[in-house]
């Protein structure tokens, strides 16, 4: 049956180990009994039905630089990635520290800089990043909120601990996945996901709608929000429309606000609307052509101007990529000592900056071990795995390192944990998996309780970016039977 | 109203056993395992300056204790503007966090967030009777009760609070049953009239108003505990109401008062705002001799203006 040839091969696995041998975990217990008496055909018509669910919706991502269909279906793996509460509490309790020491750090570098002052935070660093926004120093938010909305990544080490891989402070995508994939999996395993009491993920779209609503400028209680999308050609626009119609708001393309005289308005079928709150789905340099990049045509000129004068709130706020630069993003647990007086609950994978001297010397002549990240890309472009890269792809990322060492880190190749996703063959094997959870940043910080968890599909692969290949599995977080009573 | 059981001739024990178990650092123990809480805890403070304040230096106990029936899974103090925080332990063992603020600034956010696990240290069915009144002289030699049956800075013991105490304690041989006698009387002779009182105000103002909040409540229960020579502190903290059965002190931070039962297990809590004994959904922050030592926030600063404001808001949840 599905799990007759399972191997762990030595890999930590998310399902089995239990007590160092090879039964499946407690927490498993239920996802065992269901599919080990599955036969190929019931497998077969349930994953059939869950991939015809997501065609039918139309739940597709766009994959650039690929010439042939760049429309796909997001790959979905019908075996469920169960979190119990206690390591949950873990997960949830170290992203709230994180975000919030985020925060506060990109309060103090944009005013009073006092981290650098007392020598923990290199300014060179912070100058040097790519996305930090001098222009902007002493300029207020409202509460003081610079990210509203992370996706950290979190991946899981060979003694199963979650490590922190990076920190997406800008525009995070991936949610709508969450959300459809459970509302697919409920369909498709409905007695299952009853009994196994797992905590519902449908109330983000309100909860991300109640954040942005929490910024509104001058404390305007019923302000208007909207999405703003580059577009249909954007690789997340499902989500966006996906976002927008949950949150029952406007989406919007630049070219429907209006900013006049510091106010940004929505043109519509009824005349101008101010508009108080944006939840852009848009990098920094394509918000508005008269301040930043003068050849974006997605943008909304005269933007930037209503948020100086705090007439407009943008979620997240302009700058805040300083924060999840991959340099600074080695400094997070000294910013979580300085500003908390605290240990990280969740550790950093090792880094080493190309930009000091003596990791640079380590980094080119260990490559071959090592992965290598530019600071300021995301998606899995801009890196390479040391032991899986081409002689000819190392000496380019040698070159590269040497030429702009701020713009380079590397890490030790984390040996990701496994879990057993159903393959062509119809029999489960192992397949390396992160997981991305969703922070809200607004009255209070809220966890989404899971996330999108990203499966490498091909064999060995420790790559999971949907860009790259990857595909995801539903994540169910189980209520603790205590908390209930 | 409930009347807790009432102590029995076989509950009493000799003045020797009861300071044999002292030596051996209050082994005794009751408690009810069965009873488990997991609190997640919001409290945030504002305060808001009409004109710029600056140079601030501030103290903030807000962090809930540790202790067998008390675990504190997750702590988290934020404070904007943002700035460098230091922790450290004062003489009564409470976490305190301290921070300056150098800058310019209109607004000061202090949030504290915490996940707490709570069971209960009473056993409802055995209370800790038994520790005879006679045996309270033993008490000031103890080195961590004398203080709390010393006057502190708003509880002094005046005559008339000593009439009402020992009127409050009747007939009882008992230093639990006494401590119980006392809390019924707070509860029934002071009105609970928010805004009676300020923060500011004694035991022995309140006394005589014969009003106030868990504070004051608190303060005029100690006195009456220390004038009969029962060691007494002050807590504060957070009480979650289970049944939404309008118990005071939901709304906002709560205090409450703990008494010494020697020999019988040490410290326990009393709530005469509510006329309870503390279970499972108290959840302390810091305790001292009276308001003075624990206030949750406390500092100096200048410039600020007129015209401050102050915000707070507190929520107590079941964790899920």
């Amino acid at each position: 049956m599905l799990f007759d040839s399972y191997k762990t091969d030595g890999f930590f696995d998310e399902m089995f180990g239990n007590g160092g041998g090879d039964a499946p975990r407690d927490h498993y217990g239920q996802i065992w009994d269901r599919f080990s008496v599955m036969n190929d055909e019931e497998l077969q018509g349930k994953k059939g039905a869950l991939d015809r669910s997501f065609l039918v919706n139309g739940i597709t991502f766009t994959v650039y630089s690929d010439n042939a269909g760049t429309e796909r279906i997001f790959p979905f793996d019908p075996i469920p990635r169960i979190i119990p509460p206690s390591e949950w509490e873990t997960v949830e309790t170290g992203l709230i520290q994180r975000i919030t020491a985020l925060n506060l750090f990109l309060y103090d570098v944009y005013h009073e800089a006092k981290i650098v002052k007392d020598g923990i935070v290199p300014m060179d660093i912070i100058e040097s990043a790519e996305h930090y926004r001098p222009e902007f120093k002493g300029l207020n938010l409202p509460n003081d909120v610079y990210i509203h909305i992370c996706g950290t990544d979190l991946v899981r080490d060979d003694k199963g601990d979650y490590l922190v891989l990076e920190d997406n402070g800008r525009c995070p995508s991936g949610v709508s996945y969450v959300l459809e994939n459970r509302a697919a999996m409920k369909r498709t395993f409905p007695r299952l996901y009853g009994n196994m009491n797992v905590r519902p993920v449908d109330d983000y779209p309100l909860q991300l709608l109640q954040t942005m609503r929490y910024v509104a400028p001058h404390g305007k209680t019923d302000p208007v929000c909207v999405v703003l999308t580059p577009g249909v050609y954007n690789s997340a626009y499902f989500e966006h429309t996906f976002l927008a119609r949950q949150m029952g708001i406007e989406l919007v393309e630049g070219r429907d606000l209006v900013a006049v005289d510091g106010h940004v308005y929505m043109r519509t079928t009824k005349g101008l609307v101010h508009v108080d709150v944006i939840y852009r789905r848009l990098d920094d340099d394509f918000l508005d052509p008269t301040v930043f990049r003068k050849d974006s045509m997605l943008g909304v000129p005269g933007i930037v101007e209503a948020y100086r004068r705090g007439n407009v709130a943008l979620c997240n706020a302009i700058g805040a990529g300083v924060a999840d630069d991959k340099v600074t993003y080695a400094y997070v647990p000294d910013m979580i000592r300085y500003y908390l007086d605290q240990d990280p609950i969740l550790n950093n994978v090792p880094t080493y900056l190309a930009w000091r001297e003596e990791d640079r010397k380590y980094i080119l002549e260990n490559m071959e071990s090592l992965v290598v990240k530019a600071a300021n890309e995301s998606g899995g472009y801009g890196m390479i795995i040391g032991p899986k890269a081409t002689k000819e792809e190392i000496a380019t990322f040698r070159e590269r390192v040497k030429a702009t060492p701020r713009n380079y880190i590397a890490q030790p190749v984390v040996s990701l944990s496994r879990h057993p996703t159903v393959c062509e063959n119809g029999k489960a094997e192992g397949r390396h998996v992160d997981l991305r959870p969703f922070v809200l940043y607004g009255d209070r910080v809220r966890v989404l309780p899971g996330g999108l968890t990203r499966v490498a599909l091909r064999k060995g692969s420790l790559v999971v970016n949907s860009s790259q290949g990857g595909g995801s599995k539903d994540t169910w977080v189980l209520r603790s039977s205590l908390g209930e009573s | 109203m409930p009347t807790p059981p009432s102590p029995s001739n076989s509950d009493a024990s000799s003045l020797a056993e009861i300071l044999a178990a002292v030596e051996q650092g209050e082994s005794i123990v009751h408690g009810s395992p069965d009873r488990q809480q997991i609190f997640r805890i919001f409290h945030r403070t504002v305060y808001t300056y009409g004109e710029k304040a600056r140079r601030s230096t501030n103290e903030v106990r807000l962090t809930p204790k540790e202790n067998p029936w008390q675990k504190v899974t997750f702590f988290l103090l934020t404070i904007r503007p943002a700035t460098h925080v230091k922790q450290f332990r004062d003489l009564h063992g409470n976490n305190v966090h301290h921070f300056e603020i150098t800058e310019n600034h209109s607004r000061l956010v202090i949030e504290a967030q915490s996940i707490v696990r709570k069971t209960c240290k009473v056993d409802f069915e055995a209370f800790p009777y038994g520790s005879p009144m006679d045996a309270l002289r033993e008490c000031r030699r103890i080195d961590h009760c004398h203080e709390f049956l010393e006057p502190s800075h708003f509880i002094e013991v005046t005559p008339d609070i000593w009439r009402a105490a020992v009127d409050a304690r009747g007939l009882s041989e008992d230093v639990f049953q006494t401590a119980y006698n006392i809390m019924t009387f707070v509860y029934k002779r002071f009105g609970y009239v928010p805004g009676a009182t300020h923060v500011g105000t004694s035991a022995m103002e309140a006394f005589k108003a014969k009003s106030g909040v868990c504070q004051d409540f608190a303060h005029v229960m100690i006195a009456m505990c220390r004038a009969l020579g029962i060691p007494a502190r002050y807590v504060s903290g957070y009480l979650f109401d289970p049944a939404h059965d309008d118990l005071r002190g939901t709304q906002a931070s709560h205090a409450w008062v703990e008494i010494f039962v020697l020999g019988r297990g040490g410290w326990f809590g009393l709530d005469p705002t509510n006329n309870k004994v503390v279970d499972e959904h108290y959840v302390s922050v810091a305790t001292g001799r009276d308001y003075n030592d624990v206030s949750p926030a406390r500092g100096t600063f200048f410039g600020g203006g007129a015209h401050r404001t102050l915000d707070v808001t507190v929520s107590v949840d079941r964790a899920e």
